[in-house]
């Protein structure tokens, strides 16, 4: 090689030496972009949950009705055509997009007769009832047809009446004022009205569609005559409250049409000036004439009974709350008193969201936009004031996340993980804490079971098996960590866990005997003269294991019934729930931790096998040497040197136990409760993101909180990591400087 | 082939020693040789004859090699060491080693010190520290770490780090020292003090001491052993042997013909 090429050649090395150094920094930047990248994804999908409510003023425009007081409005889904109906029977609609009136309708009156109240019967159609001077109840639907074409979507609304009824008149010679009303058409087209007319009797009628039938109640003697104030049906036409003057409360049931009771009835904390139901037939708000706001729903007593609680208390106004709107959506609702300020609330969460000013007058009417994205009022001057709202996840923000929430229909708050139920009206229950829970509680099962069995191997493979059998037991090890998890998920949620229950107190018996047997075995083997010992070559001990190991399982298996029928009364699954009031599931924590433990003590027993193995031999020299006997020498001088590497060891277990899906998914019975009872399930954040991610709708609120879950799932891991690493440089460097 | 001249106490006697690292594998051949109370026995020799190998037999830290075995036996104070019924622990603990790279244990300079007599069973804190303090002294340490006793025992130098593993083994109060190349890791000074430690140790202790540094040997020893290929090929008076050797073999390696 003459000089010339030498040079030609030094370069060439240099230059690649260049590139691949390039090569492995971009490698190893790409690696914490995409980290961080994984990260801001994750916080970006979650943070939208703590956006509150926001609502902006969209147009107001006055009706080009001058006199007569409105009783009723409402708007599309679209947010295209809004109407309005009149004491005097004019049905009016307007566009949203040339805010003007594009159509009326009429509803016929006798004369000088007008209607006194009005309301809307559904939270779904635009039914509407209106209550006259002369007794007349007059039932109606405006339909918002919707038809498409080149010009693009056009909504052409159109009135039907369906009922046009007279209340039979009354003894007295005037003729019947619906002073106050209200209707609820449920799911089967049944109708219920309950309304109060001017002698203060509140009187009943039901329309049974399915049977065509017609039922009338006076309910005057059930509320002993008193004045009632506010009156609401619930939207399934089951329930029927009545607020009287004194803040009486009564409950009627009408689930049975022929046979209405009253249920419960109760004193409300201030006098109620109005009331209504929230969706889902189960909350009601009652606003009071001091200005409370406050929501109540029936809780089971000790005695079997449902009796209404007062729940949630909310922004008080200032002044008679004259209004309560709800949302067909969720459980938001608008409260407005006397003077007009209106205040938006959520009754989940118990959070006042918005307080605003929606018109310079007395509010008369109003509603949510059927998509609960716009709110319609119209003031006292005939002005309808529109506003768009947006309040895309109510249900939630970071105390409900993480603090009990008191739910409709339960006895007290809780940390509950419900996301979804029967209906659309279903309220749903997003705690954390019982997923957070059950993560940790299979984690801990899981540690349990695997720590002590793969240190001990480690140490047994590192410091005491002979040569020849530790370099088979390492990679067969590690086998089990190439097992996917979806198999051992598998076996142990099909075939291990009715395994366990069948035979649980031979595996309980055996667990128990086992450590006896073993050591009492070793106290024998220590009788046995040296010079028998001293025949056998070493490293037999694990031939001997196995037998013992069968024998002891047989002995197990004999004296199960008798151990069962002497401890625990013959069957050990009634005896945990007579004596100790657990109830055992077939797939149970203690099945997840043996199967999660499974996936774990591979990772343990390979790492701290290495860092055992991996003490210098002049210290377990000098250690023996000294005189130290090889147990000594393990827990005196290799354990400590080696504690770093076994401290990172059970912290990658631990990240692995807590990220582990597949197994948790399918060994346990996804039960979100808070329990730490061996013998039942949990649910696991992992396992949760899994079983409902492919149901939540994109960008809804359950989709954001199991992002919000994968970014906890995240940050655990990260910290175990980390700490893994910190506490396990510090041991190093303390124990490790060989 | 070496017997004991003036009227000393033996302490370590091999009769017909033969020892395999595996069937193949022969590293001493027919070892026979005598060790002095309170003398210190040097073995040198070219690298892989067998000086350490020996060394090892005599606390039997051979036994942790995988396949290795003995023939021959080994008597200290008259009684065979590979009997079955010794106990291991006991005799390390009365026949200390001083390894070739000093090996603290990654504790503080007192935990190393208190190992010994720890896991031997005294677990009295105060007769623990006289230990401690006795030991170090003897190995010429006190003065220097006195007042630190609990800082780490690998913040020291090299040649304080293998005073210490001397100190450590001295806590155990054993009769017999092997020393495997103590020095060999050190600077001159280091050495030096190394081996003062040991002219002071030979008082009250025996001491074989394996070293490749021949001056050291005639320094400090009073029996040398001259050993090659697993062979013992002399063993005499130091004087006798650096001056006077009866082997041609002996001579060459002296005089640095091989080696």
């Amino acid at each position: 090689m003459n000089a010339e090429n030498k040079t030609s050649f030094r370069k060439k090395v240099k230059n690649t030496d260049k590139k691949v150094r390039w090569l492995i920094t971009i490698g190893g930047y790409t690696i914490i972009v995409n980290i961080v990248a994984i990260m801001l994804f994750l916080l970006y999908q979650s943070l939208p949950l703590s956006l509150g409510a926001t609502i902006e003023k969209w147009f107001s425009v006055p009706s080009s009705n001058n006199a007569a007081k409105v009783l009723v409005t409402g708007i599309d889904p679209y947010l295209e055509v809004f109407y309005e109906i009149d004491a005097q029977g004019d049905v009016r609609y307007y566009s949203t997009v040339s805010k003007k009136k594009i159509g009326e309708n009429k509803i016929a009156l006798n004369g000088a007769e007008q209607f006194l109240s009005g309301a809307k019967g559904s939270l779904q159609k635009e039914i509407f009832t209106l209550g006259s001077d002369s007794g007349r109840i007059v039932t109606g639907l405006i339909t918002m047809a919707a038809t498409y074409s080149s010009q693009g979507r056009s909504i052409s609304p159109s009135l039907e009446i369906i009922e046009d009824w007279q209340v039979p008149a009354t003894n007295d010679s005037i003729p019947n004022h619906i002073e106050k009303i209200s209707l609820s058409q449920n799911e089967d087209e049944s109708r219920v009205w309950a309304w109060q007319d001017h002698s203060g009797d509140v009187q009943l009628r039901i329309y049974d569609a399915d049977m065509d039938e017609e039922y009338n109640y006076n309910l005057s003697s059930d509320l002993k005559g008193e004045n009632v104030t506010a009156l609401t049906l619930s939207a399934n036409a089951e329930n029927l409250v009545v607020a009287g003057q004194t803040g009486r409360v009564y409950w009627f049931d009408l689930s049975d049409f022929e046979d209405i009771t009253l249920k419960d009835e109760f004193q409300a904390t201030s006098l109620v000036s109005s009331i209504n139901y929230l969706l889902g037939d189960q909350a009601i708000v009652l606003g009071g004439t001091d200005g409370s706001v406050s929501t109540w729903f029936p809780v089971r007593t000790p005695a079997n009974l449902f009796k209404f609680r007062k729940v949630h208390t909310f922004t008080a106004h200032a002044f008679p709350v004259i209004n309560i709107f709800v949302s067909g959506r969720n459980r938001n609702f608008l409260t407005i008193d006397k003077k007009g300020n209106a205040k938006l609330h959520y009754s989940t969460t118990g959070q006042t969201q918005i307080e605003f000013r929606p018109a310079d007058f007395p509010i008369l009417s109003g509603t949510f936009a059927p998509k609960s994205n716009a709110i319609i009022v119209i003031d006292a001057q005939n002005k309808f004031g529109l506003f768009k709202l947006e309040n895309p996840h109510p249900e939630t923000d970071l105390t409900s996340l993480f603090t009990p929430v008191w739910y409709e229909g339960y006895p007290d708050a809780e940390f509950v993980w419900q996301s979804t139920g029967g209906s659309d009206e279903f309220e749903p229950k997003l705690s954390l804490i019982p997923l957070i829970f059950g993560t940790f509680k299979g984690t801990l099962f899981a540690m349990i079971f695997s720590i002590p069995l793969a240190l001990l191997a480690a140490i047994y493979v590192s410091r005491f098996a002979p040569p020849n059998l530790a370099r088979q037991i390492k990679p067969t090890v590690e086998i089990m960590a190439a097992l996917p998890s979806v198999v051992i998920g598998f076996l142990a949620g099909l075939y291990f866990s009715p395994f366990f229950e069948k035979y649980l107190m031979v595996i309980i018996l055996f667990v128990l005997v086992l450590p006896l047997i073993f050591l009492s075995i070793m106290y024998l083997l220590q009788r046995i003269p040296d010079n028998w010992k001293s025949k056998l070559p070493p490293g037999v001990e694990i031939l001997f294991s196995i037998p013992i190991g069968l024998i002891t399982l047989l002995i197990a298996i004999v004296f199960a019934p008798a151990f069962e029928k002497l401890f625990f009364e013959g069957n050990f699954q009634q005896w945990l729930y007579h004596v100790l009031h657990i109830t055992y599931e077939t797939r149970n924590s203690l099945v997840v931790g043996f199967a999660l433990g499974f996936a774990v003590i591979p990772i343990i027993f390979t790492v701290s096998e290495d860092a055992l193995t991996n003490v210098p031999e002049s210290l377990t020299s000098a250690s023996l040497a000294l005189g130290a006997s090889p147990w000594q020498t393990v827990r005196r001088v290799v354990l400590p040197a080696a504690s770093g590497g076994i401290f990172a060891a059970i912290m990658l277990g631990l990240g692995r136990a807590v990220g582990e899906t597949m197994i948790v998914l399918m060994a346990t019975g996804n039960t979100p409760i808070l329990d730490l009872n061996p013998f039942n399930g949990f649910r696991a954040m992992s396992a949760c993101i899994a079983v409902e991610i492919p149901e939540a709708p994109v960008g809804g609120t359950l989709y954001r909180v199991l992002f919000l879950t994968g970014l906890l799932l995240f940050i655990f891991t990260f910290i175990l990591n980390t700490l893994s690493s910190l506490v396990g440089d510090r041991l190093r460097k303390k124990y490790a400087r060989f | 082939m070496s017997e004991n001249k003036k009227n000393e106490t033996v302490v370590i006697e091999t009769n017909a020693l033969d020892f395999y690292y595996n069937p193949q594998t022969q590293a001493l051949k027919n070892v026979n040789i005598i060790i002095p109370e309170k003398m210190v026995t040097a073995f040198i020799g070219p690298s892989g004859c067998g000086k350490s190998t020996l060394l090892r037999c005599f606390n039997r830290m051979n036994d942790l090699i995988q396949g290795s075995f003995i023939k021959g036996n080994i008597r200290i104070h008259g009684k065979d060491i590979y009997k079955r019924d010794v106990q291991l622990e006991d005799l390390r603990k009365s026949v200390g080693m001083v390894f070739q790279k000093s090996n603290p244990f990654p504790m503080s300079i007192w935990e190393n010190v208190a190992f010994g007599p720890q896991v031997n069973g005294i677990t009295n804190k105060a007769e623990l520290n006289n230990i401690v303090e006795s030991a170090l002294v003897q190995g010429d340490l006190w003065r220097e770490v006195k007042d630190r006793l609990h800082n780490s025992a690998l913040d020291l130098s090299g040649g304080q780090q293998q005073r210490l593993c001397i100190a450590r083994t001295l806590a155990n109060k054993p009769d017999i020292i092997l020393m495997d190349e103590p020095a060999s890791a050190l600077d001159p000074i280091s050495t030096g003090k190394i081996e003062e430690t040991i002219e002071e140790l030979k008082k009250e202790y025996t001491i074989v001491i394996v070293t490749h540094n021949m001056q050291q040997a005639a320094r400090i020893s009073d029996y040398t052993a001259f050993m090659m290929l697993g062979e013992l090929i002399e063993r005499d008076e130091t004087k006798k042997v650096f001056t006077n050797p009866t082997e041609k073999l002996t001579e060459d390696y002296i005089t640095g013909r091989f080696g």
